[in-house]
């Protein structure tokens, strides 16, 4: 199919929760301009609309669950920023003012649908526009606290970064077209590609590829395109950190399925041509594994801690594409981000919890909480065991995938056996620094003056679900086979 | 959904423990209650499976199924068959009456009785899951676990040093055999590819001798080690310092047992093969001593708890030999009938040890006979049917083991007729001190008969240790698949046992009369000091395995550890990734460009490996 129509791609009715949530956007807006309502009820309402287009969302499309983990994970961001909505006044308007604080849950509903569309792209220029919806919102959300410094800054950053990205993710574009003569990503196309045998040709049409790698590296938080995220998540108000933690990063990972899956049905044609690919993101993921697992070691702020975790992840995400040959690996990156979202979602609603009411968000604010809330301790125990891999968690099961997966690549391609050790430190490295926060938890005595943190109920909601679903899929009784 | 109903075996005992734990941990009464009715349940349970209601194959739990082809998984499944249930009646009914028996036993017993209740439910679990497990790997769990519940409840008045240290001596030495059970798991999974029962069948022939004994040898010290064989059978008589119920449902009838259980579940799935020559004589050898050495310092025990212990070493002696003798039918018909009869004798001298005030040495008894005579006939029937007195269970299933140790080898065959001379004496002894005669202490004086909780387990008992051993009875509810009672005829085996019951009533009658003695007679002498001082095994131990062995040895492992595992080893690469680490973070230290040019020279690097295919030429 080398037919750039677009109308041959989509239909317009399988956009009907996209369009179903920015209408939900803008009526969020016109609502908070002509009535008086209390703003932190559009929160709740904006939450609720994800849910309902997370269930509409079109599960037959090919690469469709990134839609759905992208409405549910908004949905849990906004339901953070409806406990974070004491910080959030604060720092927009100053004070106990509510102005100005309606327009970020507008921003987030845009993002995600912008994320639902990118799932679904199966062209370049879908895949640009959509990517750019994202990107665009999140500029503006990682600056939105305004009265805050380390907001603004984040903002900028964010924003020179995101610009170097988008240029190599157009220029890779362009390389695409010059070579291919259309926009769509198609893997009988690329078959064609690979079967001329000009040299030049092929080395543009790689050239493209890398450049388009590359633009998805930035939104996933892949090395060398993860620069920004530590000190962009450090700044970011907390409910920005947790959209772009888990949201934006499966928008990314949507980008980088959307290039490299057309060519896992060509493995058997040309395995030494799409070998290329894998090993340049084998290398990436080495990388990644690297700097985001050691790069935590260190840290002593949770927020930046988890902006390493975030890259740390991404590089056990990536290996899954190295056994792009086995027909599952859109499943096991869908595991791993959903088990990635639970336990992430929940460390951010801890941190945004531990934020308001003990003003600080380093590691060392959770001291104690083992002595003042033990079932909240316990619930947050989760999550980072989750984070790190406790058997018994489903971080633990994904990351068994993962290595299930590398041992599986190896039979295709047994040349990548050298990412294995990463992979092995990257994994215990993230018992220690995950440990981190729960050691103060545990081993830290409560300092004089620290009180019993009051646990709000959506916090302790969210953190219970995010907690039960975790173990659950952990054990997974799903997997009852009958004998 | 219906046919995972045999699930709440094992969820139901767990989730009991767990909400008793940490739920009741202040309500003694819910706590007890919650245990007995999850016992009573899985009872019933238990009772309806072997009556023949169906609900069909239990699945099977797979926690982590591996994608790839021929690597064996772990799984938790559930095997059902007449030698798992009926072993589980076994184990439910003697664990129900337990139950109830702790209900009036822990009557004002001021220590956590929900801890106690919780540990008994964590018991049934852990055993339920030995019992049922389809595969080695399960079977291990729950051999840990029961380890574990078992620390837990000789421990249960761990206010008292010597309750503290005989739980941990239960416990470190069953550690011992685990280790080499543990090894004989692994050699299994080498050697037969698999560690699911069901699957083992037939493999054996193709596997060398020598190889196949290791296996079955390493598999046997886990049997060592928990049903307490020589040399590891220090920890039981220790055991008895936890509460007397317990001792009669997990030193005496079901856990200690698991060995013998185990060892046939091998047998049967792995096939007669697999058990080599050698390893028989090994096994049985191991028996046979057990049986000989407790048999004889039960002679000279005075607590009426350490008799019975010793008495059951030597009677998981017995077993251990019939499955070296390759007669696993006999070993669990003396398996099932020893549980009955055993448990009995544990809840009577419970009983008694109450009523006497906590009163446990028989010399301070005495003349119980008559205050409190129902438990005395209970307890006489379970001692009657221990010796093998004919018509009582004990019996029959001693008289399988003599014909078959007769059969493959008569050394055994004397070795079992003598140790059960022995049995005779010491049990006779026990009751003509503990029963006739005049009270010889106050709390004997004022005995009086158990309470109701109590007496009703003892009456269940009692008859079973009458009626277990006949035809049908037998033959519906042995532990093992297609049992057939034993064919008795009078010859040399019945002549042989009724001439030792002969000699060890009369010497005992001799010897002690009907309670006329105030003190033993035999006492005093070098051989009974030695006796009574277990034969200096443990001694031996402690100077020798602990404080020499294991003290210098300690020592020079402590050293490499600090200094290469922890030091250079652990220490050393913490310290080497966390440097790393840091040097990772210096361009991430917040200065724009500098994270432009990173970025670009990363990118450029990545675009340049990928455009001329560096990897793949």
């Amino acid at each position: 199919m080398t037919n750039d129509n677009v109308s041959v791609l989509y239909t317009w009715g399988q956009f009907a929760p996209e369009f179903a949530l920015v209408a939900l956007a803008v009526l969020i807006l016109m609502a908070d301009c002509f009535t008086r309502l209390p703003k932190r009820v559009y929160a709740i309402t904006a939450a609720i609309g994800a849910v309902i287009c997370a269930y509409f969302m079109n599960t037959e499309a090919y690469y469709s669950p990134f839609g759905m983990i992208a409405c549910l994970a908004t949905a849990l961001v906004l339901l953070l920023a409806y406990d974070y909505h004491k910080v959030a006044c604060a720092s927009i308007g100053g004070g106990d003012t509510e102005e100005g604080t309606t327009e970020l849950y507008s921003l987030l509903l845009i993002a995600c649908a912008g994320i639902c569309c990118l799932s679904v792209a199966r062209d370049i220029i879908m895949l640009f526009v959509s990517l750019e919806v994202v990107t665009l919102s999140s500029y503006v959300m990682a600056g939105y606290f305004r009265r805050n410094q380390g907001s603004i800054e984040a903002g900028v950053k964010y924003l020179v970064l995101g610009a170097l990205s988008t240029g190599l993710l157009v220029f890779g574009a362009a390389w695409y077209y010059g070579t291919t003569g259309t926009f769509a990503l198609h893997p009988g196309l690329l078959a064609d590609m690979f079967a001329r045998q000009s040299v030049e040709f092929q080395t543009g049409f790689y050239l493209s590829i890398g450049l388009l790698l590359l633009g998805a590296f930035f939104k996933a938080g892949a090395a060398p395109m993860q620069i920004w995220i530590p000190d962009v998540y450090q700044g970011s108000p907390t409910p920005v950190s947790a959209f772009l933690a888990v949201a934006s990063k499966a928008a990314g990972f949507a980008v980088l399925v959307a290039i490299v899956m057309p060519f896992a049905r060509l493995y058997n044609l040309f395995p030494d041509k799409v070998a290329v690919i894998v090993s340049g993101i084998a290398v990436a993921a080495a990388a990644t594994l690297l700097v985001g697992n050691l790069g935590a070691i260190s840290q002593n702020n949770a927020k930046r801690l988890l902006g390493y975790s975030s890259i740390g992840q991404a590089g056990f995400i990536l290996v899954f594409f190295t056994n792009i040959a086995a027909n599952n690996t859109v499943q096991c990156v869908t595991s791993y981000l959903v088990a990635y979202m639970l336990a992430t979602v929940a460390a951010f609603f801890a941190i945004a919890m531990v934020r308001t009411q003990r003003g600080s968000e380093e590691i060392s604010a959770f001291r104690g909480l083992g002595k003042t809330n033990p079932r909240t301790a316990f619930l947050i125990t989760v999550a980072f065991a989750s984070l790190a891999g406790v058997p018994l968690t489903y971080g633990f099961m994904v990351k068994y995938y993962s290595f299930e997966a590398f041992v599986e690549a190896m039979q295709y391609q047994s040349g990548l056996i050298w990412l294995l050790p990463f992979m092995i430190v990257g994994a215990a490295a993230g018992f220690y620094y995950y440990f981190k926060v729960l050691r103060e938890m545990y081993w830290e005595k409560p300092q004089e003056g620290d009180v019993t943190l009051q646990v709000p109920v959506v916090t302790a909601a969210v953190l219970t679900g995010c907690a039960i679903a975790i173990i659950w899929l952990g054990t997974a009784p799903l997997v009852f086979i009958p004998n | 959904m219906i046919q995972n109903l045999p699930w709440l075996f094992l969820l139901l005992p767990l989730a009991i423990a767990a909400i008793n734990w940490l739920c009741f941990s202040k309500c003694p009464r819910t706590a007890a209650t919650f245990s007995t009715l999850s016992a009573i349940a899985t009872f019933v349970m238990c009772v309806a499976y072997l009556m023949g209601w169906q609900t069909g194959t239990p699945d099977t739990y797979t926690w982590m199924p591996t994608i790839l082809e021929g690597m064996p998984s772990l799984s938790v499944g559930l095997l059902m068959d007449p030698l798992a249930m009926r072993m589980m009646l076994v184990v439910t009914g003697i664990g129900m009456l337990v139950h109830i028996f702790s209900i009036g036993y822990m009557k004002g017993d001021d220590s956590n009785l929900s801890r106690y209740f919780a540990g008994l439910s964590i018991f049934m679990f852990s055993m339920t899951m030995i019992v049922l497990a389809d595969n080695l790997a399960m079977t291990f769990i729950g051999w840990e676990m029961v380890g574990f519940s078992s620390y837990l409840l000789i421990g249960h008045w761990f206010h008292k040093d010597s309750a503290a240290d005989a739980a941990k001596k239960a416990f470190i030495t069953n550690r011992v055999g685990d280790f080499g059970f543990l090894i004989g798991i692994l050699l299994t999974l080498a050697v037969f590819g698999t560690l699911s029962f069901g699957e083992m069948g037939g493999k054996a022939a193709a596997i060398a001798p020598a190889v196949l004994t290791a296996t079955v040898i390493a598999l046997f010290c886990g049997a060592v080690g928990k049903s307490a064989q020589f040399p590891l059978h220090v920890w039981l008589p220790d055991a008895m310092e936890g509460p007397t119920p317990v001792s009669a449902l997990i030193h005496a009838a079901t856990m200690v047992a698991a060995g013998v259980y185990m060892m046939v579940r091998l047998q049967v799935s792995m096939g007669e093969a697999a058990f080599t020559d050698t390893a028989c004589t090994v096994i049985a050898t191991v028996g046979a001593i057990t049986a000989v050495l407790a048999a004889l310092m039960a002679v000279q025990q005075d607590d009426i708890k350490r008799v019975l212990a010793y008495s059951t070493l030597s009677q998981l002696g017995y077993m251990i030999m019939a499955v070296g003798l390759l007669a696993g039918e006999a070993a669990m018909y003396h398996l099932y009938t020893h549980a009955w009869f055993k448990a009995l004798l544990f809840l009577g001298a419970g009983a008694i040890i109450v009523r006497c005030h906590h009163e446990q040495d028989i010399w301070k008894m005495g003349g119980l006979s008559k205050r409190m005579p129902l438990t005395v006939i209970c307890f006489l029937m379970g001692t009657a049917a221990l010796i093998a007195i004919p018509g009582f269970s004990g019996f029959f299933s001693k008289e399988a083991i003599l014909d078959a140790a007769l059969a493959k080898n008569p050394t055994f065959f004397w070795v079992g007729a003598g140790v059960a001379a022995l049995t005779t004496f010491y049990m006779a002894r026990l009751c003509l001190v503990a029963f006739w005669g005049p009270a010889r202490a106050h709390g004997a004086a004022e005995a009086k008969e158990a309470g109701p909780t109590m007496l009703l387990p003892l009456l269940i008992l009692a008859v079973m240790a009458i009626i277990s051993g006949y035809g049908f009875v037998a033959e519906s509810l042995v532990p093992y698949e297609g049992f057939h009672a034993h064919g008795f005829a009078l010859g040399l085996p019945f002549y042989v046992s009724m001439g030792s019951l002969v000699v060890g009533l009369l010497l005992a009658y001799v010897i002690y009369g009907f309670g006329k003695r105030t003190q033993d007679p035999l006492a005093g002498n070098a051989l009974s000091t030695a006796l009574r001082k277990r034969l200096y095994i443990d001694d031996i131990y402690d100077k020798w395995i602990i404080g020499g062995i294991q003290g210098t040895l300690a020592r020079a492992i402590e050293l490499t550890d600090n200094a290469g595992v922890r030091g250079i080893g652990t220490l050393g690469t913490a310290w080497l990734i966390g440097k790393f680490g840091k040097l990772l973070t210096w361009f991430q230290g917040g200065v724009l460009r500098r994270y432009a040019v990173v970025a670009a020279l990363g990118a450029l690097i990545f675009l340049f490996l990928i455009a001329t295919t560096t990897f793949t030429h």
